[in-house]
Order: C-alpha cells, then sequence, then structure tokens
C-alpha cells in the first residue's frame, strides 16, 4: 500500500514543483466542476430511462405482439427475427412482455415513494411538531413497524389483501413512512423552534399555516432527495415480491415474475431470465446514477445558497 | 560548538487551495545543537506548525514543498527519503508532541499498547519488555501509579496526565529531536507549568534537541536557549532568550511581550493584544508582511519585503528595528 | 443501567404492538381462516364448525391474550394444515436460517473492511472511484437477480456448486458449506455496500484525527496505522448497522432460502403465505421480530467491546 501521508508525492521533485503546484490547482477545479455539473453518467442513464418510460406508456402501440398471445411455433425459442428476445416456455414474446412488465415496474416505483413520503411528511411533522405523546406514539409506531422484515410485511399483505396494481402501490408505499417520518420530525424539530417560526406563532398564525409555510418549504429539499433514493428501491422490491409471486395477479407480466418462470429452464432457455434480469439492472442502475447526480446538485445548490 | 542536530535551511510550505497557493511557511532556516531548546513563537496561523510537520515530513496530500527546500537531521537529507525510510526515523530519531492531549492518543487502545507499540514496532522488543519499558517510561514522566495507568485507556486519565503519556510516547525510542507544538497551550494553567518542565528536564537528562513552538512569549522566557519569532510563514527576529527580552529589535515582537498574560490582569482578558489579524496567506501584500498593523510602519515598509539582517546571533526582519540606531 | 432498562421497556412495548398488529390483521381482515379451511364448496354450517372448534368466534382481544400467553409458555399454537406446532416448527428450521445470515454477513464483513478501507485512505482516488462504482453497480442488483447469475454462471455454466438443497452438518462440515456459498454471496453482494459505505465515511474523518497524526509520527506503518489505529474507533456505525440489517437480511433470506431451496424460516413462512396458513405465519412475524429487537440489543453490547468509554462508564462515574 502506498503512503498515508502523500509527503512523497508532494515533494517528490523539487525541481517541479511549480508545474505540479498548477496541476493540483486545475485538479481542484476539475473536481468541483466534476461535482456540479451533469455529465455522461447522468445523460446516458436518463436516455435510458425516457426510452424504458415512452416504451411502456406506449406499449399498446407499437405493433408487438400482446404479452399474453402464444405463439406455437416460436415455444421457447431463443431470439430470432420475429421475436427479438426470444419466447418464453409458452411461446409468449418477451420483449413485449418485459415493456409490459415495465409498466408494473414504474407505476410502482413512483406511487409508493410517494405515497410513503406523503404519509411520512404528515406524521412526522405531527411528532416534530407537538412533541409529547404525539411524538411518543409516532416513535412507538415507527419502531414497531421497523421491526417486522420490510418483506414480511409485505408478504402479510399480499396474503390479506391480494395482488391488485393499486395494492402493491399501497403497501409498499408503507414500507417508506417509518425512514420519511423520521426525518421529517429531525427537519421539524429542528426549524420548529427557529425565530421565524416563533414569530409567525407570536402573530397568531395557525398550526395549519405555520406547518405548511413556514416549515413544509424548509424540509421539503431532505425529502426530494428520500424520493430520489426510493424509485429503484420501489422497483427492486416490487421486483422481489413478484418473483415470489405475491405482487400483481399472473397474467400480468412484470420483471420479478418472468425472471421466476425463467429460473426453472435456466439450463435450457438462459435468455427467459436473464434479460428481464438485464433490463431490470440496468434500469435500476440508471434511477441510481440520475437520483444521485441530482442529490449532489441539489446539495451544491444548497450549500451555494447557504 | 556542539553536535548540529537538526539543519532546516530555505523550508517553504505551501497549500493548494481552492482560491489559490497558501504559502505557509516561506523560506525558514536555522540549525539546531544537541541539548539545545529553541522557541519558535507566534501567532496562530504564523506558519509554526506547519513548519512542525514540515520537519517530520507529516503533512496533507495538498501541501507543495518548495524547490531548495532542505531538512538535514543528524547528516541525514530527509527530501531524498522515501516514505519507508522517514518512518524508520520517526520514533528513533525524531517525535512530536501535539498540542491536544485528548485528541491526540487512541481513545480504543491502551495507554501501555500505545506506548509500547513503538518499542515493539522500531527496537523490535518483545511484548513483554516493552511494557516493562513503557511502565519505566510512565515512571519517568511523574506519571502517579504507573503499573496501574499502564492498562487504562485515555478517558480515564485528565488532560495534564494525557499529556505525560504523550510525552512518554515521544521519548520511548530516545529520539534526537523532539518536537514540542504549543504542548500546554489545552492544558490548565497550574499544570501548564509541570508539563513544561518535564519536557526541559528530559531534554537535559536524554541530551535531546528540541523545538518548543508557542504562541506565549511567556512559555519561551525562562527555558530556551534561542528563541525564533515567526510571522506570515517567515522568521522576523532570531536571538538568543535573554538578547532577545533586552534589545527586541522587531515591533512585533515587542508586541508579542506585551501580550503575555500578567498575574495582575484580571481574569478572561482578551489575549490577542495586538490589532489587526495576520495577512492573507494567498495573497500577500507587498513589502513587510507587518506592515498594515505595524505602528512605526513608513511608506518604505510598504514596498519591499526586508530580509534578515543583523549580527551573527540576533537577527530581524525589519528596516525600521526598534532600540538601536539605524544602520546606514 | 438506567438506559440499558429503558431501550427494554421501549422494545417491550415494540413487541406487544407488533404482535398485536400481526394478530389483528390476520384474524380480523378477509380471508376467513375457516373458510379457507372447510374448502371451495363447504356449507355454512361446516365452517361455522370449525369456527367454533378453533374458538375462532370468541372476542378477539381474549384470543390475543391466548396467544400471548402461549407464546411466552413455549406454546405457539399449531399448523392448521399439518397440525406441526409452530415453535418447534420454526425452532428446527431456525439454525438453518441462522447459519445462511452468519455467513451472508461474514462475506459481506469480508469484502466491506478491506474495500471501505481503501476508499477512506484516498477519498476520490483512484481505488476509491472503482470501489464505488461496484458497489453503486451491487446495490442496483437485488439478490434475487444476483442469485439467478450465479445459478446459470456457477452451477449451470461451471459446474461448480449445487444450484439447490441443503445438508444438514452432520454430513460434515464442507459438505453442508457447499450448497450454502452461492445463497449466502447472493445476499452479501447486496449488503456488503452499505457496510462499506458506512465504514468508509467514518473512516476519512478518522484518519483526519490526531491521534492517527500521532501514529503516523510515531512511525507506525500504513497497514498497522488502519489496522490497529483507525480500524475499531471508524466501526461503530457499521456495527449499529451490522444490528439494523439483520431486519433486511431476515427478509432476504426469504425470498434466497425459496431460489435455493434451503429449509429455513424463511421457506416455512413462504410455504404458509402460499397455504394461508396464518398461525404459521403469525408464529413467523413474531419470531422475526423477536429476533431482530434481540439483534439491537447484541448491538449495544457490542459497543461496549468496542469503545471503552462506553465498558467503563460504570466503573468510573
Amino acid at each position: 500500500m502506498a503512503d498515508i501521508s502523500h509527503s512523497n508525492a508532494a515533494s517528490a521533485g523539487a525541481a517541479n514543483a511549480g508545474t505540479e503546484v498548477q496541476d493540483k490547482h486545475a485538479a481542484a477545479i476539475a473536481l468541483h466542476k466534476r461535482r456540479t455539473r451533469f455529465g455522461l453518467l447522468f445523460w446516458i442513464p436518463l436516455g435510458w430511462l425516457i426510452i424504458v418510460a415512452v416504451a411502456a406508456i406506449g406499449a399498446p402501440f407499437w405493433g408487438l405482439p400482446a404479452p399474453d398471445e402464444i405463439d406455437w411455433a416460436y415455444l421457447q425459442s431463443p431470439p430470432s427475427e420475429a421475436h427479438w428476445l426470444g419466447t418464453d416456455v409458452l411461446g409468449r414474446d418477451l420483449l413485449s412482455r418485459i415493456i409490459w412488465g415495465a409498466r408494473v415496474s414504474l407505476t410502482v416505483g413512483f406511487a409508493a415513494p410517494a405515497i410513503g413520503v406523503g404519509a411520512g411528511l404528515i406524521l412526522g411533522m405531527a411528532a416534530g411538531y407537538y412533541r409529547g405523546w404525539v411524538d411518543e406514539v409516532v416513535g412507538i409506531a415507527i419502531d414497531s413497524w421497523l421491526a417486522i422484515p420490510g418483506l414480511v410485511v409485505l408478504l402479510l399483505f399480499a396474503v390479506i389483501f391480494g395482488g391488485s396494481l393499486f395494492m402493491v402501490c399501497f403497501s409498499l408505499g408503507l414500507l417508506f413512512i417509518p425512514t420519511a417520518a423520521r426525518i421529517t420530525r429531525a427537519a421539524t424539530l429542528n426549524y420548529a423552534g427557529r425565530e421565524f417560526v416563533l414569530a409567525a406563532r407570536a402573530l397568531g398564525a395557525s398550526d395549519f399555516r405555520i406547518l405548511s409555510k413556514e416549515v413544509f418549504p424548509n424540509i421539503i429539499w431532505p425529502l426530494i432527495a428520500f424520493i430520489l433514493i426510493d424509485i429503484p428501491i420501489a422497483i427492486v422490491i416490487e421486483g422481489s415480491l413478484s418473483f415470489l409471486g405475491l405482487s400483481v395477479k399472473a397474467p400480468t407480466p412484470s420483471w420479478g415474475g418472468i425472471i421466476a418462470e425463467g429460473r426453472e429452464h435456466l439450463s435450457t432457455a438462459p435468455w427467459i431470465s436473464l434479460y428481464p434480469t438485464l433490463v431490470m439492472f440496468v434500469t435500476v442502475l440508471s434511477f441510481n446514477l440520475v437520483g444521485d447526480a441530482i442529490r449532489r446538485r441539489l446539495a451544491d445548490v444548497r450549500e451555494g445558497a447557504i | 560548538m556542539g553536535e548540529t542536530i537538526l539543519e532546516v535551511t530555505n523550508q517553504r510550505t505551501a497549500f493548494a487551495t481552492g482560491r489559490g497557493l497558501l504559502q505557509a511557511v516561506d523560506g525558514v532556516s536555522f540549525t539546531l545543537e544537541r541539548g539545545k531548546i529553541l522557541g519558535v513563537v507566534g501567532e496562530s496561523g504564523s506558519g509554526k506548525s506547519v513548519l512542525s510537520r514540515s520537519i517530520m515530513r507529516l503533512l496533507p496530500g495538498t501541501a507543495v514543498t518548495g524547490p531548495g527546500s532542505r531538512v538535514v537531521l543528524n547528516g541525514q537529507d530527509l527530501m531524498q527519503m522515501s516514505e519507508g525510510e522517514l518512518r524508520r526515523l520517526r520514533g528513533p530519531q525524531m517525535a512530536i508532541v501535539f498540542q491536544d492531549p485528548m485528541t491526540a492518543l487512541n481513545p480504543v487502545l491502551t495507554i501501555g499498547k500505545q506506548i509500547s507499540e513503538v518499542l515493539t514496532f522500531h527496537l523490535k522488543m518483545g511484548k513483554r519488555d516493552a511494557r516493562r519499558k513503557a511502565v519505566e517510561l510512565l515512571r519517568a514522566v511523574g506519571l502517579p501509579q504507573p503499573d496501574v495507568r499502564v492498562d487504562q485507556y485515555p478517558h480515564q486519565l485528565s488532560g495534564g496526565m494525557r499529556q505525560r503519556v504523550a510525552i512518554a510516547i515521544a521519548i520511548a525510542c530516545e529520539p534526537d529531536l523532539l518536537i514540542a507544538d504549543e504542548p500546554t497551550t489545552a492544558l490548565d494553567v497550574t499544570v501548564q507549568a509541570e508539563i513544561l518542565d518535564l519536557l526541559q528536564r528530559m531534554v537535559r537528562e536524554r541530551n535531546m534537541a528540541m523545538v518548543l513552538i508557542t504562541h506565549d512569549m511567556g512559555v519561551v522566557a525562562g527555558r530556551c536557549d534561542e528563541v525564533a519569532v515567526m510571522y506570515a510563514g517567515r522568521i522576523v527576529e532570531k536571538a538568543p532568550v535573554t538578547e532577545l527580552f533586552r534589545n527586541t529589535a522587531m515591533p512585533y515582537t515587542a508586541a508579542l511581550f506585551a501580550s503575555i498574560p500578567r498575574v495582575t490582569d484580571p481574569p478572561h482578558r482578551k489575549l490577542d493584544a495586538i490589532e489587526g489579524r495576520p495577512p492573507d496567506l494567498i495573497n500577500p501584500p507587498p513589502g513587510c508582511p507587518f506592515a498594515p498593523r505595524c505602528r512605526f510602519a513608513e511608506e518604505a515598509c510598504r514596498r519591499t519585503v526586508p530580509e534578515l539582517e543583523g549580527t551573527a546571533t540576533h537577527q530581524w526582519a525589519c528596516i525600521k528595528p526598534l532600540n538601536r540606531e539605524v544602520a546606514a | 443501567m438506567h438506559y440499558l432498562f429503558r431501550r427494554f421497556q421501549r422494545l417491550f412495548i415494540v413487541m406487544i404492538v407488533v404482535t398485536f398488529v400481526t394478530f389483528l390483521l390476520v384474524n380480523i381482515l378477509p380471508g376467513d381462516v375457516a373458510y379457507e379451511m372447510a374448502g371451495m364448496d363447504s356449507s355454512e354450517a361446516e365452517v361455522e364448525a370449525i369456527r367454533e372448534e378453533m374458538g375462532l368466534n370468541r372476542p378477539v382481544l381474549i384470543r390475543y391474550a391466548e396467544w400471548v400467553g402461549g407464546i411466552f409458555t413455549g406454546d405457539w399454537g399449531r399448523s392448521f394444515i399439518n397440525k406441526e406446532d409452530v415453535w418447534h416448527a420454526i425452532m428446527q428450521r431456525f439454525p438453518v436460517s441462522f447459519e445462511l445470515m452468519i455467513l451472508a454477513q461474514a462475506i459481506a464483513l469480508a469484502m466491506a473492511i478491506p474495500a471501505g478501507m481503501l476508499s477512506a485512505y484516498r477519498p476520490n482516488g483512484r481505488g476509491d472511484r472503482i470501489i464505488g462504482a461496484i458497489a453503486f453497480a451491487s446495490v442496483s442488483m437485488p439478490s434475487f437477480m444476483t442469485a439467478i447469475l450465479l445459478i446459470y454462471f456457477f452451477s449451470l455454466h461451471l459446474g461448480w456448486l449445487p444450484a439447490t438443497g441443503y445438508e444438514p452438518l452432520s454430513e460434515g462440515l464442507w459438505a453442508n458449506l457447499k450448497p450454502m456459498i452461492l445463497p449466502a454471496l447472493s445476499l452479501a453482494l447486496v449488503e456488503w455496500t452499505i457496510l462499506m459505505r458506512t465504514l468508509r465515511v467514518e473512516m476519512i474523518s478518522v484518519l483526519q484525527e490526531n491521534y492517527i497524526a500521532l501514529a503516523r509520527a510515531k512511525g507506525m506503518s500504513n497497514r498497522r496505522i488502519l489496522w490497529v489505529h483507525a480500524l475499531r474507533p471508524s466501526s461503530f456505525s457499521m456495527i449499529t448497522l451490522l444490528g439494523l440489517q439483520v431486519a433486511r437480511l431476515l427478509g432476504g433470506t426469504i425470498i434466497i432460502e425459496q431460489i435455493f431451496g434451503i429449509p429455513g424460516v424463511g421457506r416455512l413462512l413462504i410455504h404458509a403465505v402460499y397455504t394461508r396458513d396464518f398461525i404459521v405465519i403469525q408464529g413467523c412475524v413474531t419470531f422475526f421480530a423477536l429476533a431482530f429487537v434481540t439483534a439491537n440489543f447484541l448491538v449495544d453490547i457490542a459497543y461496549a467491546w468496542l469503545d471503552p468509554r462506553v465498558r467503563t462508564r460504570g466503573a468510573h462515574g
């Protein structure tokens, strides 16, 4: 391993110290620019996400076979002219199934974090603003919620409420409540004691007015950052759930479901599992990359504003 | 003349920052002989701590050492050494005591472990011998109950005791050069004198050389052989301690003397008695860096940077030195 | 002690809430157990008879109290489907799940610690950026997808490791470990990233500490500084996470046990979910919550080992 101190590198050539200084200065500036400007690692994944989104929204119009249409001539066939990504054991077109599956993934990906953050926002603000017993009750609820593994909660809900898309979004959304509530509570605690809130209260503003006009605008940014992290997580969890066959009901294709169907045929028809796996991986990675870039940009903007 | 331990020549250290290059140490030279103590005095930000780390070659990655800088320890040019070679010198030949004993000791390792690892690492001592030696060292630095303390953790000791431990670590391998970087600043006033006496005794007993860095003229008074006053990364005055006190040449040095806290002062008196602030080291003003704060500054002071001049024993960097006829 | 007592109090309340809500959900909401058991075309009388037999028509609170009382005495009820004792069923499968989790955490730590160190050692350096990119890809890869790829590559392609199955320890250590490697790796490949990132952040700040500067001034080698001086003070958050991750990992084992056919608690739960065996579901959820709470207690104890300041607080005021 190289040295911790870096002092060697710093003094390596006393003779070329001048250029070294310039290099270091330039590197510092470049690093700063790399942090703030959107690079290829933002635009390429964003492009992919747009392609996936457009494909999913326009799914019925691309002239693809329906996702549940069986092509008897192509049972479990590898990628070909007729079926670009091949077919599954029942002769269903994989490309079509992946595109229709994207509808489920994207819907859940956006809806679940929105539901969770919305509910967490209300609970967290109430706990942080009113303190006392409200805080205590919300705290216990959050702790209890966190004590059960998320997937177990979802299994439970899946059994009890069945697998409609709405219920999947709803129960997945519940998973995001605890963290969202904690973030909101901490931020509310922080802002509720500040002068401008005290001043508003002294002027006779109602609690609702104070929370929506004074506190909310200040905690919106951490929550947006949180939603950005949650979108890929929601997609991954939905994938796990549908892999277990406990997400949307059977004829509706979903990524996890397709992967699970192909698992039995991994040795004879690996493409059935591998293509949706690849698509899902790239999509989740893209969400992570785009989210990361935006969050860093947000942080920079806010640092700059202060 | 004694044996020369340390020879620093034209040391320049800068840091690359977002705004530009910060010249923290700007052409410092001095030599130090065995058995002697050199006091380096200056306000915070004068570059004295960076100087100490430059000597130890313990600078962060953003640091740039200027061309022509030379640090020679016991005849070995540290600039030409690899990190591995330097590592073998740190401990056995040079050691440092940091300012804040609260943060300088590792919270998760016992005191004995932190001392003995130097011995096992550098001197290849066995674990048992190293532990025995650690207890001995703790006794030597005046820590009560050394055989109990050796198994304790830093948080179980007071600040003064921790600084004694830090000194024990520093002297463990009998280094030739000891750097004490504001060793008493973070301590209670009552403990300060004890620690300084201890350092002084260690230097005399073990025949080391010490660089004692401080912002407090009062600290160097009775303890140093020679004093170098630093301002804005340069040595601005250097003289044997009595000479410096008696014939102060630089107005800055005089201002530092004026800021020594006195027992007669009311408590919590503001110590920073010098008006104004040290100059911006990224874009330094032209001329004498102290001129903007100097009562005696003239037009000429703001034009050129004064060089160190004077006699063999007493040098100053001022075109209008105090207490003496202006040399033609 | 006061602190630990308060923690315990809170965790006790949490357990009550968790068990009660689970019980309510399972018992009140649609999906009537009696209907399920009686079968599709059964008469109302038959369903009523089953209700009577199982005591399902008594008030919920009383049934809950009975069930909780049973938990303390080791009577977790019997499966509706095969009449198996729930506590016995869980205990029989738990060691398998536990082994899987421990293996996964061990692999994750073995990856996270060196990677986190290397990253923290030169933040934004080349090593840091490569590790960061790998970690980024890893978190984008849920365990079931990793499992599919690992099976495809190591089992079907190379034929090195079995794709499914489980061998008890009595068959020998290697026979037992062999089918566990891929499942544990599937879990670890997700878990290591968060451990690595946590360690990296904390270690970057620890490496700025004065005591690290002193260790360098003492002439210690980089390896020694990283492993002896920096690692322990840097691992507090990571240890906390290790405890919190037990919950995630318990969730993860469910799906991994299903894929690899490992007879653990997760498989028991999934099977109960498919067959709507509510008393087993109830038992498994309670067990998972208990495991989570216990894991967090263990984390508190681990703190005391890591940080002498916590360990000796009692003795030195």
